[in-house]
């Protein structure tokens, strides 16, 4: 393959990697150093590419090399993450400020609450495991078979099964137990509750059944729900989508509030 | 003397100073996935039936706090005193230890045996008030069964 050929097709991936990357790093400056240094040592070792997988294996496994080498050494999150991260930004007037003046000024930051479920779940799926993390993300959202996992974990297709079920449980087990828009027995409403700060004209219930899974939320199954809740991943890009600049905002505030948050409580 | 039992049926071996309690079950996975569930201690409670909650890592010399349906009241703090990766787990403290093993056949399936020998010099005055593990023992390896194979099954 030659550069030229290779910088074409790394473009066209280069959208799905930094969502990726921001996925399992949570940190907007550590998607797009990992990206850049993907693209770099993809470049170095375009020579060794085989083609025994596809090209967006391939670089997606020295994506989730460099990734796991950055997340290795941090902590993972706590399951509560959103609940310590809603009390700091109640005390916090500087956070209010600065999200206040993204919401003004961008043309990127009108909230949406799907957009906010797809960030309770990038928050959420880092307190699981980092293989269980990586599975998860691979499979689910970003559509990889389990053979082609297997490759970018550098593992065998046993364990990533292993991995991606366990993820799954654990997963339906904490949104089970925290989400309310899907279990009204559940404790959290902040996307609602946002909604109702941003939107204040917005009927929020009704903002609410517009999303296919709280539509079905109660009849659907917890697999269901899980594979829908993906679905909302899957539907909006970290980047570039309506609200994006309002999320990652927030996603960096939650980030920098665990990482204080764990080394206290280290 | 070797304790044949019949694929997930406990068998007791009872003695003056020792009890043992054996069971093996023939399971349709793979080694690594079977030997993950036994060593994710977090994690035994959701497919174990048997387990109240493991607290602790699963990792040689380290200590676990482990709850068990047959006596719920009571937390064992056991040792992981063999880690042998997808062959052999042990577990146990001064009354005794708790034996995982695991085989793969030739026909892709893998043979897991437990085995708990508990005993001791005191082990007749207090042996008529441990309850029997036959049963805790028979779901064990069934729960085990169910989850490591549809795991395996899962398909692409």
């Amino acid at each position: 393959m030659t550069n030229a050929a290779f910088n074409t097709e790394f473009e066209k991936i280069r959208p799905q990697l930094k969502s990726y990357v921001l996925r399992m790093t949570a940190g907007v400056q550590d998607s797009e150093d990992i990206v850049q240094d993907t693209w770099m040592k993809a470049s170095q070792k375009l020579a060794t590419f085989e083609g025994k997988s596809t090209l967006k294996t391939w670089i997606f496994a020295i994506a989730s090399n460099l990734s796991l080498d950055l997340l290795r050494k941090k902590k993972r999150w706590p399951e509560n993450v959103t609940d310590i991260c809603r009390t700091e930004a109640y005390k916090d007037p500087a956070n209010y400020q600065a999200m206040m003046q993204v919401v003004q000024t961008s043309p990127y930051a009108k909230f949406e609450i799907k957009e906010h479920i797809a960030f309770c779940f990038t928050c959420i799926s880092k307190s699981l495991p980092l293989e269980q993390h990586l599975c998860l993300l691979l499979k689910e959202v970003y559509d990889f078979k389990i053979k082609e996992i297997a490759i970018i974990l550098n593992t065998t297709t046993p364990l990533v099964k292993y991995h991606l079920h366990t993820a799954r449980a654990k997963m339906i087990e904490i949104f089970d137990g925290r989400c309310a828009i899907i279990n009204k027995k559940g404790v959290c409403h902040q996307c609602t509750e946002m909604n109702g700060f941003f939107n204040p004209k917005q009927n929020s219930q009704a903002e609410l059944m517009k999303i296919k899974m709280v539509k079905v939320a109660q009849k659907a199954d917890k697999q269901e729900l899980l594979n829908l809740r993906m679905d909302v991943l899957k539907g909006l890009d970290p980047f570039s989508s309506g609200a994006h600049e309002l999320e990652l905002h927030n996603l960096e505030f939650n980030r920098k509030t665990i990482e204080k948050y764990l080394e206290k409580n280290q | 003397m070797t304790n044949v039992s019949t694929m997930g049926k406990a068998t007791t071996i009872k003695k003056t100073f020792s009890r043992e309690t054996t069971i093996r079950q023939i399971i349709q996975s793979d080694a690594s996935i079977i030997w993950s569930l036994l060593t994710n201690a977090a994690d035994f409670a959701r497919w174990n039936s048997t387990i109240i909650s493991i607290e602790g890592d699963i990792e040689l010399g380290k200590k676990i706090k482990l709850k068990s349906v047959l006596d719920p009241k009571r937390t064992f703090k056991l040792k992981i005193k063999t880690l042998i990766s997808e062959q052999q787990l042990v577990w146990g403290d001064a009354m005794g230890n708790r034996t995982y093993t695991l085989q793969s056949t030739d026909n892709g399936q893998v043979l897991f045996e437990m085995t708990e020998k508990i005993g001791g010099l005191m082990f007749p005055l207090f042996a008529s008030q441990i309850p029997s593990f036959d049963a805790s023992f028979e779901q064990f390896a069934s729960d085990l069964k169910q989850e490591a194979e549809t795991i395996f099954n899962a398909t692409a």
